[in-house]
């Protein structure tokens, strides 16, 4: 197994480097949450960490959320055309979907790892920040152009040897609702970084730079090695399926995606030529998004002790046409392609492979995150407040297992925040969460139920929702129903009003609403 | 006389302190009646009496882990009952396609809601609907539940409402675990789910402890380890039974801080190896507590030793994932077939069987030579490991070896470097079946200076029970930001002080061996975990704790950013009479010569090396005995390697202490 002529890589010392590695990038989680400001990134996790070396390729990520998984190598490699020389204490911030980000308030950081005066590599994270301006309050509007979306970040390096770039960090900074909360969260992703360099240090000065290179290179090939295992167990061929997003908010058009999955040995292409054009509204997605979606379902294939680094998806291939709904020009808007996008590529794909693997693959899970942002000024403080959460919903069922009810599925898993931490946090109140009865889709196994949430107002606020599987149900696998639509209902003065799935609305002390979430499709014929 | 008794799941370990005499004893467990063994072993001990008996048990552990707890209810507000199976929305695993999660304790129709609602500092916003209740309560008893947890929104800031309902219940007959005495603190998930799990193993703690009770010898107290490293008398343990979840693991990680600092170590890392799994704990000082607990895949905010488990330990399997990279567990023999070289048809290689043909396990001094080892299945069974590395057998047991400590090394990274301590300013104490086995190479790949194994390591457990002072652990959310008026703050700790006093001096502690530690959960504002620093009386010593405790957990602080106090605490301790560690001081080392010689193998610069390895018996060791690696410490219960370029000293508290003697090689 010794490629190196030096050092020997073997089955054991190859485990000792992956354990290493990825104890760092966890360990950069770790700093991460506990000292991070907004809810999003503390409580909910919304956020991914990862070390690279000095080509960009990426070496280890701690498995936080999978919308990251093909996008964070996107981020360094547009920071190493972008920049070319790095110094210690260097930290490059980008949001940039269109070079390499996902969507506006993602904000990814990359500090190069410096070892004496030898460039290692990087290390990156990226932090889901609960604003980043732009048109509504918490940055995930319904927009027709990314401008309206908050402010743009190209690579810049937002700190120069240790010191803060004042001017950049000035200009960012006054171009959010809520600077401070933004200025810690920078902070807390910056120790972050930090810890990484500092491991890496200890990691070289352990093992020595030449043993930790050959172990790189060996972790990769060994991570490809996985994969074409777990894509040699699918039956060649070639599977289509076209699932479709609900509208993009701006018509009520549905939004068709496309894909042909062709598995040849060891190799998987997904293509999906054959999608709608790019749109109006903000559901569209960057290519790095439907990667990430694409590589998330290999990953789900593959063994749990699969490491995640470059090599992990070197065999698989997407193509994605520009201009299309899954890869999006500029200026089109994007914050929903993250987030909703993802899901529906994610159905896509699993409804292909379906095909080819019919008893693996689970009924169409809630296929959203319903995301709700709202903003105003809270009258206990006199200060602004930006709120962004997102809701689980019902898992679709599996061969003989039910899906789970009101979890997060497929591109994200983070954390609802509890009512009482939101009831201190903002002006607003929690007046029901509970499971919703009977929207999972029947089979012989049932899909999971989705969620009802209900917020009451306090103050004049201005809500966002972005959501999905409004209007087209989670569909069943192998002969089982679909799962209910989700629902939106505003309540004001006792009357009900749809607000449909995409839809900023300004609403006023004493009103509620009510976020139902969609729940699983079924699997099997109910017998 | 004390006894420290632990219940686990093979033996029921003894430990009986009479005068400045330490006995040690251990029986089979009973697990369909744990007192059985514990009577036995009193019997076969000869204790009659005694100061106290000290117990760490497993019901409360096993009824949760097992769901075979009561039949129980909940009582929510309405609108709110499906919080406990709803949790955090999140899934356990990420890319698992058949992912499960644990079924709720209460299953829905047994979760019931009443009418009423709070705002978060307390004030009514709905009043509590008396007819609810009514219907609440009928439903509960209706249903035949043997105990009811409840746990209303905002009842930390006023517990009226949540008292009405207990008292309605408990009026009827019912047993009842309410949330503001349990646990007032915020975040309802998380509090519901800790009084459920009161509610759902009280009655079984009742009837087990009170059983027990009447079966001891008369006028011998019986108090019960928590999870927080105290003990507290049998009749708190009943109805608090919550507090008791984790205390096996727990009295260990107090043992071994007990035993390390007679040796003058006050900052260790308790390492305890067992067959299946392995724990490990951080000791600055004092042992580091969280609330962050968990049993099975509920949680529990109770304070409790950060304990972080490793699937990994001897019986664990070594294998090959799909890239071809060894793996050690988290698959196990288990104790049946169990490793190949137990000779009962194990055939996988496990870390044991790694340990035989590296000759570090041998059949003359297994269990005291009361078991067998087959060698030549240990040998077959690395041998496969072997084939498919391309290697000798010994180059796959030292790699076997290898990957469990990395594996260990992955679980003290978590309660060191992740919490911002820097584990080569620590000492190892290694315990359990297998800690010495593997302590020193790990202690080598992590650069941790020095190795401690102490006199008792099978029984370390039952021994820290000894050491463990009565304890009782209180919190009340109070949510005050930087703005706000603080001067409330001093009279709730006086309140809860008093508390802790009262309740402490009923377990018949004199006062003053009663010491009260108040401290305060803090955060910046807009953060959701908190630090917690010592309360000095002043807001501003309290900020500047938090600011430096900041710095120190997340490399970070930031004076101008407000902070917010989240919330105060009490300990209340009764200090233990801790048991006189004997010592057997000696006036200069002494070269202590082996009992024996044997091959075994070590990790050379070429791969493996085998070496002529001196073997000591424990017992015949004399204090200030002194010798150098490699050599093999053998005792009733474990074995200690000592690799070539490391000295040992059997000090005069009775530990072994193992140390480098040139710069540790580095490993990995």
């Amino acid at each position: 197994m010794a490629d190196h002529a030096k050092v020997a890589v073997d089955a054991v010392s190859l485990e000792i480097f992956r354990s290493s590695l990825s104890a760092i990038a966890e360990e950069m989680g770790a700093v991460l949450t506990r000292s991070s400001y907004s809810p999003n990134i503390k409580e909910r996790r919304d956020f991914s960490c990862a070390l690279f070396d000095i080509k960009g390729r990426m070496i280890a990520q701690a498995a936080h959320i999978p919308v990251h998984l093909g996008s964070m190598p996107d981020s360094v490699a547009t920071a190493l055309a972008e920049f070319d020389s790095f110094a210690p204490g260097d930290v490059i911030a980008i949001n940039d979907p269109f070079g390499g980000g996902t969507h506006l308030p993602d904000i990814t950081l990359i500090s190069p790892i410096f070892v004496g005066d030898d460039h290692f590599g990087f290390a990156a994270n990226r932090a889901h920040h609960a604003d980043v301006g732009g048109m509504s309050a918490g940055s995930m509007p319904v927009a027709t152009e990314i401008y309206q979306e908050g402010v743009i970040i190209p690579p810049i390096k937002l700190w120069e040897g240790g010191e803060p770039n004042r001017a950049a960090l000035a200009l960012v900074l006054r171009n959010v609702r809520t600077p401070d909360e933004r200025r810690g969260d920078l902070a807390a992703q910056v120790a972050a970084n930090r810890t990484a360099e500092r491991r890496i240090l200890e990691l070289v000065e352990r093992s020595g730079r030449e043993r930790v290179d050959a172990h790189i290179d060996e972790l990769i090939n060994y991570a490809e090695r996985m994969t074409r295992a777990t894509i040699e167990g699918i039956p060649d061929g070639v599977y289509e399926f076209t699932d479709y997003l609900d509208d993009d908010g701006v018509t009520d058009e549905p939004i068709a995606i496309k894909a042909s999955v062709t598995v040849s040995g060891g190799e998987m292409t997904v293509d999906f030529t054959g999608s709608d054009p790019e749109a109006r509204g903000s559901i569209n997605a960057v290519a790095s998004v439907a990667r990430s979606a694409v590589y998330y379902i290999v990953r789900c294939l593959m063994p749990d002790e699969a490491p995640s680094n470059a090599g992990t998806f070197a065999p698989v291939t997407v193509i994605a046409p520009a201009g299309t709904v899954v890869n999006a020009n500029p200026p089109r808007p994007v914050a929903g392609g993250n987030v909703e996008t993802s899901q529906r590529i994610t159905d896509t794909v699993f409804g292909a492979l379906a095909k080819a693997l019919p008893d693996v693959i689970p009924a169409a899970s809630q296929g959203t995150m319903n995301n709700v942002t709202a903003g105003g000024i809270d009258h206990r403080t006199g200060q602004p407040f930006a709120y962004y959460e997102t809701m689980g919903g019902g898992m679709g069922a599996r061969n003989g297992l039910d899906g789970l009810s009101g979890v997060h599925v497929h591109m994200s898993n983070t954390l609802n925040t509890p009512v009482e931490a939101f009831e201190f946090a903002y002006p607003m109140r929690i007046s029901e969460y509970r499971l919703r009865d009977g929207s999972g889709g029947t089979g012989a196994a049932r899909g999971g139920d989705g969620l009802v949430r209900e917020i009451s107002f306090q103050v004049p606020t201005e809500v966002t929702l972005l959501s999905e599987r409004r209007r087209i149900q989670p569909w069943g696998a192998q002969g089982g129903e679909p799962g209910q639509c989700g629902e939106n209902v505003l309540i004001r003065d006792g009357q009900e009003t749809q607000l449909g799935g995409k839809k900023t609305v300004n609403v006023e002390p004493g009103d509620r609403l009510s976020i139902r979430s969609p729940g699983g499709g079924g699997w099997g014929k109910k017998r | 006389m004390l006894v420290g008794v632990d219940t686990g799941g093979t033996f029921t370990d003894f430990v009986v302190q009479d005068g400045a005499q330490l006995r040690v004893h251990k029986v089979l467990s009973t697990p369909d009646d744990p007192a059985r063994a514990i009577l036995q072993g009193l019997d076969e001990l000869g204790v009659t009496s005694a100061r106290a008996l000290i117990h760490g048990s497993t019901v409360a552990t096993n009824a949760v882990l097992e769901q075979k707890g009561a039949r129980t209810a909940l009582v929510t507000t309405a609108g709110f009952r499906d919080v406990l199976e709803i949790a955090r929305q999140t899934r356990p695993s990420l890319y698992d396609l058949r992912v499960e999660r644990d079924p709720p304790l209460v299953p829905r129709d047994l979760r019931f809601e009443v009418t009423e609602r709070l705002d978060e500092r307390g004030n009514v916003l709905t009043a509590l609907d008396h007819g609810s209740v009514s219907a609440a309560v009928n439903a509960a008893k209706d249903a035949g539940v043997e105990s009811v947890a409840v746990c209303l929104l905002f009842s930390f800031a006023n517990s009226e409402h949540e008292r009405a309902v207990t008292e309605a219940l408990r009026a009827v007959g019912l047993s009842a675990s309410a949330s503001h005495e349990v646990l007032p603190e915020f975040r309802e998930y998380e509090r519901t789910s800790t009084v459920v799990l009161n509610a759902y193993v009280a009655p079984l703690m009742d009837r087990y402890l009170g059983n027990l009770e009447r079966s001891l010898p008369e006028e011998t107290p019986l108090r019960i380890m928590q999870s927080n490293g105290g003990s507290i008398s049998a009749a708190v343990a009943r109805s608090e039974a919550a507090r008791t979840l984790l205390s096996g693991p727990a009295a260990g990680a107090v043992g071994a801080a007990y035993v390390a600092e007679a040796s003058g170590f006050t900052q260790t890392i308790s390492f305890d190896m067992g067959g299946t799994s392995s724990d490990v704990a951080l000791i600055d000082g004092d042992l580091i507590e969280t609330t962050d607990g968990r049993v099975g895949g509920h949680p529990s905010r109770l304070p409790m030793i950060d304990i972080h488990t490793v699937g990994a330990g001897g019986g664990s399997i070594a294998w090959f994932d799909a890239g071809g990279a060894l793996k050690v567990g988290p698959y196990s023999a288990g104790a049946s077939p169990g490793p190949a070289a137990y000779g009962q048809g194990g055939t996988e290689a496990t870390v044991t069987d790694a340990n035989v043909v590296l000759g570090r396990l041998s059949a003359e001094d297994f269990l005291g030579g009361g078991m067998d080892l087959d060698v030549e299945a240990a040998r077959k069974a690395v041998g496969s490991v072997a084939d498919r590395l391309g290697t000798s057998q010994e180059d796959a047991a030292l790699g076997i070896a290898r990957v469990t400590n990395a594996n260990m090394e992955a679980a003290i990274r978590v309660i060191s470097v992740e919490k911002g301590h820097d584990p080569r300013g620590f000492a190892l104490v290694a315990f359990g079946g297998a800690g010495p086995l593997h302590a020193c190479e790990l202690a080598m790949a992590m650069q941790i200076p020095r190795v401690i194994v102490p006199a008792t390591p099978g029984v370390l457990s039952a021994y820290g029970m000894l050491a463990a002072d009565l304890r009782k652990d209180y919190v009340q959310t109070i949510m005050l930001g930087p703005d706000d008026d603080t001067s409330g703050i001093e009279p709730l700790f006086e309140q809860l002080s008093e508390q802790g006093q009262r309740e402490i001096l009923a377990e018949g502690v004199e006062a003053d061996r009663i010491e009260i530690e108040p401290y305060l959960d803090m955060r910046y504002r807009g953060q959701s975990y908190e630090l917690t620093v010592p309360w000095t009386g002043s807001i501003y010593e309290a900020r500047n704790a938090f600011h430096a405790a900041h710095q120190l957990r997340f490399g970070y602080s930031d004076p101008d950013e407000p902070v917010q106090i989240v919330n105060a605490r009490v300990k209340s301790f009764g200090r233990a009479d801790r048991p006189e560690i004997p010592r057997s001081p000696f006036d200069s080392e002494t070269a202590a010569s082996p009992d024996r010689a044997r091959d075994v193998v070590f990790a050379g610069s070429n791969g493996a090396e085998t070496r002529k390895t001196g073997i000591y018996d424990r017992d015949n060791l004399p204090a200030g005995a002194r010798f150098d690696g490699p050599a093999i410490v053998t005792q009733y219960d474990t074995t200690t390697v000592l690799p070539p370029g490391w000295s040992a000293l059997l000090d005069e508290a009775g530990n072994l202490v193992a140390e480098p003697v040139e710069g540790g090689r580095t490993d990995g």
